[in-house]
């Protein structure tokens, strides 16, 4: 008798111990914005609706290659523009409503009718959508584009439940999943608790339930994890206090490459940014490397180009240059040390954390190395940022860019096309360029792209409309018995992966 | 003037009140640079997709038509939607209140507490350490930055010590479902002691940073005005009765400087809520605070706009409390 109840507490005490550990908490400054494929346009409310979700393609794990999802298989037509579209058989959605050509249907047609902040990734290439037959969906687009399926990798493709969204409006509610989790609660700006949602297709979470802690600035999420309130921190820590997670026994801190570039912007139809020798000048003193040690503390990469390392077409077409190079640049320009260039660098002192300030210091003291220029600093916070660059008021100021498709073209066509550039404040046209582009987007054959890519990237040298600065790094803290954390090149996190040991 | 009248009057006065303030905000957010639009979608949306949003918003209009669109929403409680979230501002408006409320008033108490207990003591033995310590206390408090003194509390009790958690309302692990946003009282209506206590223990540090900083204002006033009582005539001769000293001080000194202080402590608790911002931020407490906070960053107009008019309704209506308490207290204020 004495043995079998020495086993039930045994049994009871491991599933206890199971029960404990099936639950991970993780911390974010970040915040939720919509969970509305059709409105959703920020970092993380895609990465709740890429773990409640299933897409119809998706990245391979640890990968940035596109892989067939909720799309078994498709076909393109010869002229690029009809997109034939098989849809997996039996996936449902949580309530057990199939989904199908129609659901896909649906989806497209209310993303692009509503018209919300990511539907320019739809609307500028459909043409149309059709419901073959119930698993077979065909697009037709507007022009051929050869990243499209990659669009598609992005959440505003991915197929709503028509029940629960409705067709006309926006939806402020909890999505019905189809994807490895469900959401089980949420309390705005508190917390989202995921819970496996059994009705998946794919592979089933290691761990059952997954909440999503939200603190307000990067010190308290540091303190939170230190004091053992959540198990990771997941965006956004402090460079510094990194380094200082990094000496800590009961922390380990993982980095993994991130698609996220960042540049000094030109507006290159404002004075002195119109003189391609000014710009070229300032392009060749800019120090990357001294940004990325003082400020990033090594926790980013110089980067050479808009496209970024690891992707292909990649070319470093930008170099470190010197001080006398910028000299001579800057003399032809007509400036010298009697009569110095005066510039304005603008940066937000908020939008990209708390290291914004001190990259723009690092760059003023770039420039001046020259004793030919003279840098006034000047910020504003974003929404007054966005709106002077986009009406051409700053000549030359810091910005940022996350993909929305891992593609090339989502590095190039957005800065160095007319209507690109426009909104990225830089103002650069350039004809010949965007035909290159033009084709690049047609063309199905990715060795004929990469040749294109190369043509874009090196007038991105020549012509310096923007200057890459760096390529930043994904950094996740966690406590050591924490497992299965992949900080992916597609950016997406993976929940489902992570288990407590 | 009887007290119907008087209610009605006040409230009639707040009126006019109130709508210079939404002038006044509507104008100052408009001609600060930044565009909500733009703002949200960033630089990548097209101008098409910009103005469309604009139009859809109201924004394109001009700003008297604005004006009065958004006051004949008001008139219907409506509030106006998010740029940001596309949201009804009212809903995101309450989601966040309570929190904000639940923090004001339990640093309210902590305030009123140590300002009344402190404040007579210190009345009391004027000039005495416990009087020297009081004064220096509520200079400290006065001039402490907020978030400084928050982030100490934060360091010294939740870092080092481990005695308390350091940010958010609720421990992500504990089971919870709340009924009015109020999460102590809710975890109460509920039996949870686990999440009751949880609760407790995520309000202590923001309410005590909040409470300590406002204590210092209530405590000044408090022993200014027992001390200005306690040399009042009624005082000396309940002393010359021999009326113990405890029950002079609380009994009659105390009540008295109440009086007065009672106005004051009406406004400091809308004051709290806006102090709350600093706190809030510190330690990420879901409130209203933090909200505009966010909302401020994004230019989002209809959201900040919501904000300042809600907080400026809480801080009218709570004006007229105090001062219907005032007149039912004393009914020389009516005249």
């Amino acid at each position: 008798m004495k043995k079998y109840l020495l086993s039930i507490f045994v049994l009871v005490g491991l599933f206890v111990g199971i029960l404990a550990q099936s639950t991970i908490v993780v911390g974010t400054t970040d915040k939720i914005r919509t969970l509305d494929p059709a409105l959703c346009y920020d970092y993380f409310s895609s990465n709740i609706l890429q773990n409640v979700l299933a897409g119809p393609v998706d990245y391979k794990v640890n990968s940035s290659e596109i892989v067939p999802n909720l799309f078994e298989s498709w076909e393109v037509s010869e002229d690029g523009l009809e997109y034939t579209f098989h849809v997996k058989k039996g996936v449902v959605f949580e309530d057990g409503t199939p989904i199908d050509a129609n659901v896909f249907k649906f989806s497209f047609d209310r993303v692009i009718k509503l018209g919300g902040d990511p539907a320019f990734l739809l609307s500028d290439v459909v043409k149309s959508t059709e419901v073959v037959d119930n698993y077979t969906f065909k697009v037709t687009l507007l022009y051929p584009f050869s990243a499209f399926v990659s669009v598609l990798g992005y959440t505003v493709a991915w197929p709503v439940n028509p029940k629960v969204f409705p067709a006309d409006k926006f939806y402020d509610g909890v999505p019905s999943s189809s994807g490895p989790y469900k959401v089980t609660e949420w309390i705005r700006d508190v917390r989202i608790t995921l819970r496996t949602n059994e009705r998946y297709f794919g592979q089933k979470p290691k761990t059952d339930r997954i909440i999503i802690q939200f603190y307000e600035n990067a010190s308290t999420l540091r303190l939170a994890l230190e004091t053992g309130e959540i198990d990771i921190a997941f965006r956004h820590l402090d460079p510094r206090d990194i380094l200082d997670l990094k000496n800590s026994k009961n922390l380990q801190v993982i980095q993994g490459e991130s698609p996220q570039v960042r540049m000094v912007v030109f507006n290159v139809q404002k004075p002195p940014f119109n003189d391609p020798l000014v710009r070229q000048a300032i392009s060749q003193v800019i120090d990357r490397h001294l940004i990325v040690e003082e400020v990033f503390q090594n926790m980013a990469a110089p980067l050479y180009s808009l496209v970024p390392m690891g992707m292909w077409s990649h070319e470093d077409v930008f170099q470190d240059g010197s001080v006398e190079t910028a000299k001579q640049l800057l003399y032809q320009a007509g400036y010298n040390e009697r009569n110095k260039l005066v510039i304005d660098l603008w940066y937000s002192p908020t939008h990209y954390g708390t290291t914004e300030a001190d990259v723009a210091q690092v760059l003023m003291e770039s420039l001046e190395k020259t004793g030919i220029i003279d840098v006034r600093l000047q910020y504003a916070e974003w929404a007054t940022y966005v709106d002077y660059f986009l009406n051409g008021n700053m000549g030359m100021f810091l910005l940022g860019w996350y993909p929305d498709y891992i593609d090339p073209d989502d590095y190039l066509w957005p800065f160095m096309s007319e209507s690109g550039a426009k909104s990225m404040g830089s103002f650069y046209v350039n004809p010949y360029i965007e035909a290159v582009m033009r084709a690049a987007r047609v063309s199905n054959d990715q060795e004929a792209r990469t040749d294109l890519y190369h043509v874009v990237q090196q007038d991105l040298a020549v012509s310096v409309p923007y200057v890459p600065l760096w390529q930043g790094v994904e950094t996740v803290a966690a406590k050591t018995n924490i497992k299965g954390i992949l900080l992916e090149p597609s950016q997406v996190f993976r929940y489902y992966l992570l288990y407590k040991e | 003037m009887s007290l119907r009248n008087y209610i009605i009057v006040r409230i009639l006065l707040a009126i006019p009140m109130l709508f210079v303030l939404l002038v006044v905000i509507f104008v100052v957010i408009r001609i600060m640079p930044g565009d909500p639009v733009a703002a949200m979608l960033g630089g990548r949306a097209s101008q098409e997709v910009i103005e469309a949003r604009r139009a859809e918003l109201g924004l394109n209009k001009p700003i008297i038509v604005q004006f009065f669109d958004y006051l004949g929403g008001l008139l219907k409680g409506d509030f106006g939607t998010s740029t940001m979230t596309g949201r009804p501002v009212l809903d995101e408006i309450l989601e966040r209140f309570p929190a904000t409320l639940e923090l004001t008033i339990f640093a309210f108490i902590i305030a009123v507490l140590i300002g009344i207990f402190w404040g007579s003591k210190a009345a009391q033995k004027r000039d005495k350490p416990v009087d020297i310590a009081a004064r220096g206390f509520s200079m400290f408090m006065y001039s402490v930055p907020v978030f400084w003194f928050g982030l100490m509390l934060q360091y010294i009790f939740g870092m080092q010590l481990k005695w308390l958690p350091i940010a958010g309302r609720i421990s992500a692990t504990v089971d919870f479902e709340s009924i009015t946003g109020l999460f102590l009282l809710d975890s109460l209506l509920r039996g949870n002691w686990v999440a009751f206590l949880d609760v407790l223990e995520h309000l202590i540090l923001p309410g005590i940073t909040l409470g300590l900083v406002t204590s210092s204002i209530f405590l000044r006033m408090v022993r200014n005005n027992t001390i200005l009582t306690l040399t009042s005539d009624y005082v000396k001769s309940a002393k010359a009765r021999g009326v113990p000293e405890n029950k002079i001080l609380y009994r009659h000194a105390v009540r008295n400087a109440l009086v007065p202080i009672l106005t004051v402590m009406g406004l400091q608790l809308a004051l709290l809520m806006a102090g709350a911002v600093l706190t809030e931020t510190t330690f990420s407490w879901p409130g209203i605070g933090s909200y505009l906070i966010m909302k401020i960053r994004y230019r989002d107009f209809p959201a900040i706009q919501g904000t300042v008019v809600f907080f400026a309704i809480f801080v009218i209506v709570i004006n007229i409390i105090v001062e219907i308490i005032n007149a039912l207290i004393d009914p020389r204020v009516r005249y």
